[in-house]
């Protein structure tokens, strides 16, 4: 029975391919920049001496930063996957399916679209092998065996790609069955407490103040855990203010908002501004590094001319590390507006039908959908560049923040950051118009 | 000037081998309010779809006659369409299908705002037209809060606030308890012909299609009959 059901629903929907191929792209990404990351991150290890631990660290540093971004584009394409059932969930139950054969379908589905997204992905990964294989670090490439991974490291990725997708389905679906309308019923717009704001100067506070004892700290040891302590501190505080500044911004917005497309785009935020939030959250990441890149960059420009041979190695090292993260995390941020904005147009999409009927222009949905994504960016990316500034700091000086070479990092990272997202929201588009027209 | 507000001849409509319309004549007078009742599936909304400008026929043609003159539906593109939408009709759909995120009153004078005017003059139209169905007090109140005939209500209001000279409402009442669906089309009756307005409904329930003034009955894609409400067919 499921078998026969689950070949029904396969075929081609109302939603077009693109519901389905959006998250299998996402799928394959995900797989993709994991395997690079990893397989470049392996090289790493097979050197012993001194410097070499130093490697280790900062690859484990920008495996964490990728996490994130990581895990909500693993999020979003699950969640698409998982919406992209429900208009024919209902046609399932009339058809006698149990709710929890249609669970188990859904599941099933998500799972059998993250398999086939993550064996493109693994493809995708050998094609990328001689590319990466030719990143120096430490004066030499890194050679196709440094970056090649074994077969258990494939098959763990592989099967922590599919795992997340059942795992997000399985979550996404109780939402569905506890809330058959979705946004249609929802009651009140959630609210967010000010203590957040509180706890948020605090921690940021205490960054601050540690990044300017920091020079005094006895050992490598201390400074490192100093370092990250400050670090992940502040990027908790952002995760737990954004959603709150996203809020207030819209508020304002909504009362000011003199068109439709400005009143929709401060109406759809304010519904929920932790979804806002999550949707741009990977570039407040990536804003925060630009901060963080630029003034290290600069700063070890400044070093530059003093160093050894090893030390300036390891600068342009961490320079290449630096930009492989951004890529990465660009990479991933773009896809997950992408495959968000799917799953969005497919949740609204009697309504941008009705929206049309009554003759409200498509460029007009458009433009507001655009808007309640990029508002929100602006404010998180600059929000957080700022934040990042702050706490660098006594770190940095403010001499080397305001150094052209640094400025011009941070606002070529920020401008391709937004840029990326604009280019989710660009590929969504066909979709929309295809919702509106029915 | 003829007395017509929408004048449709010969329309059929295909979806591949269904024959939605198969050939539809319907002369709509202004002022009037018109049933369109039929089984499902017999092209009633195909019919209404093809009326208002939102679907184009395959062959047949609708004039639409207004203050500033007369034009052929059919004919136009797809961005004049949207505009007549906008402009000359209102809409009411069975879910009512208002913007959940936005308030009652903002869901109202968003239709005005489409058209040009400004927001602050849009929601004092949109509380006038709000207060006049009923809904006085719940203007800031989002769509989740409204019971289903509420949320219907102010659908209503948004159809009408445009001063739309023809309204469509497709099984406007469909969702609705007996007792709630008798108010609702009350209400629509009230804004739509009550005004001078025309009112064009498709339903499935005969109270609903009684208190219209004229009921055609469609069954296969064409018009099978037509009946005065009241008086045997
Ligand atoms: N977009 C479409 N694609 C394919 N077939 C369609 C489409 N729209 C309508 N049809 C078909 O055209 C015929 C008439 O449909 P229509 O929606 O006009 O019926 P209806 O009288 O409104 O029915 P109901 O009372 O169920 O709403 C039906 O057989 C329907 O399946
Ligand atoms: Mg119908």
């Amino acid at each position: 029975m499921i078998a026969r059901v689950a070949w029904l629903l396969a075929r081609p929907g109302t939603s077009g391919a693109a519901a389905s191929l959006l998250p299998v792209t996402a799928f394959a990404i995900v797989t993709a920049l994991l395997l690079v990351v990893l397989g470049g991150a392996q090289s790493f290890w097979t050197w012993s001496d001194d410097i070499g631990v130093t490697y280790q660290a900062l690859a484990v540093i920008a495996l964490v930063l990728l996490v994130v971004p990581l895990a909500s584009l693993g999020g979003a394409a699950a969640r698409l996957s998982a919406r992209r059932r429900d208009d024919r969930l209902a046609t399932l139950r009339l058809l006698g399916a149990t709710p929890a054969t249609v669970s188990a379908l859904a599941v099933l589905e998500s799972v059998v679209l993250a398999a086939a997204g993550a064996i493109a992905g693994v493809v995708l990964y050998f094609l990328l092998v001689p590319l990466v294989a030719l990143i120096p670090f430490r004066g030499e490439p890194l050679g196709v065996d440094g970056v090649l991974l074994g077969l258990p490291a494939l098959a763990a990725v592989f099967a922590g790609v599919v795992l997340l997708a059942a795992a997000s389905a399985v979550l996404g679906l109780r939402q569905v069955v506890i809330s058959p309308l979705g946004v249609r019923t929802k009651q009140d717009a959630p609210k967010l407490h000010w203590l957040r704001i509180v706890i948020g100067v605090a921690v940021i506070a205490i960054a601050f103040l540690m990044m300017s004892v920091l020079q005094v700290a006895g050992s490598m040891l201390v400074i490192f855990a100093m370092l990250g302590l400050a670090f992940g501190g502040t990027i908790a505080v952002l995760n737990l203010i954004g959603p709150w500044v996203i809020r207030l911004v819209a508020q304002s917005q909504a009362r000011r908002a003199k068109t439709p497309a400005r009143l929709l785009a401060a109406r759809s935020v304010l519904e929920s501004p932790k979804a806002a939030w999550r949707q741009v959250s990977g570039v407040a990441m990536t804003s925060f590094m630009a901060v963080f890149a630029g003034t290290g960059i600069a700063l070890l420009g400044s070093f530059g001319e003093a160093g050894d041979v090893e030390s300036m190695q390891l600068f342009d090292d961490i320079r290449t590390g630096i930009l492989i993260t951004v890529i990465g995390s660009f990479l991933m941020v773009a896809s997950s507006v992408g495959v968000n904005q799917a799953a969005g147009i497919l949740d609204r999409g009697e309504l941008y039908r009705s929206l049309d009927m009554l003759g409200m222009p498509t460029p007009t949905m458009d433009s507001a959908r655009r808007r309640a994504v990029m508002s929100p960016l602006r404010i998180t990316a600059i929000g957080s560049a700022v934040t990042a500034a702050i706490v660098m700091l006594p770190l940095t000086g403010a001499a080397i923040i305001v150094a052209p070479l640094s400025l011009a990092v941070i606002a070529g990272v920020l401008a391709a950051g937004i840029g990326v997202v604009w280019l989710g929201l660009l590929a969504t588009k066909p979709m929309l118009e295809r919702a509106a027209a029915g | 000037m003829s007395s017509f507000v929408i004048e449709a001849s010969g329309l059929s409509k295909s979806f591949g081998q269904t024959h939605a319309l198969a050939g539809v004549d319907l002369q709509v007078r202004t002022g009037e309010a018109i049933a369109i009742m039929g089984a499902s599936g017999s092209g009633k909304t195909t019919l209404l779809h093809c009326l208002a400008g939102i679907t184009r026929p395959d062959a047949g043609t609708v004039d639409f006659q207004s203050g500033a003159g007369r034009v052929e539906v059919t004919s136009l593109s797809e961005r004049e369409r949207s505009r007549l939408r906008r402009e000359a009709y209102g809409f009411v759909f069975q879910q009512g299908l208002l913007i959940p995120e936005l308030t009652a009153v903002e869901n109202v004078a968003l239709a005005l705002m489409l058209n040009g005017m400004p927001r602050a003059r849009a929601e004092e139209y949109g509380r006038g037209w709000l207060a006049a169905l009923g809904l006085a007090g719940m203007e800031d109140r989002r769509i989740g809060q409204l019971s289903g005939g509420q949320a219907q209500r102010v659908a209503i209001a948004r159809a009408q606030v445009t001063g739309a000279s023809v309204v469509f409402a497709d099984e406007p009442t469909g969702a609705l308890d007996s007792a709630t669906s008798a108010e609702v089309m009350q209400a629509l009756l009230d804004s739509t012909t009550g005004q001078g307005r025309t009112l064009v409904v498709v339903t499935h329930d005969a109270d609903v299609a009684g208190r219209c003034s004229r009921i055609v009955d469609m069954r296969d894609g064409r018009i099978v009959g037509e009946r005065v409400p009241g008086v045997a067919a």
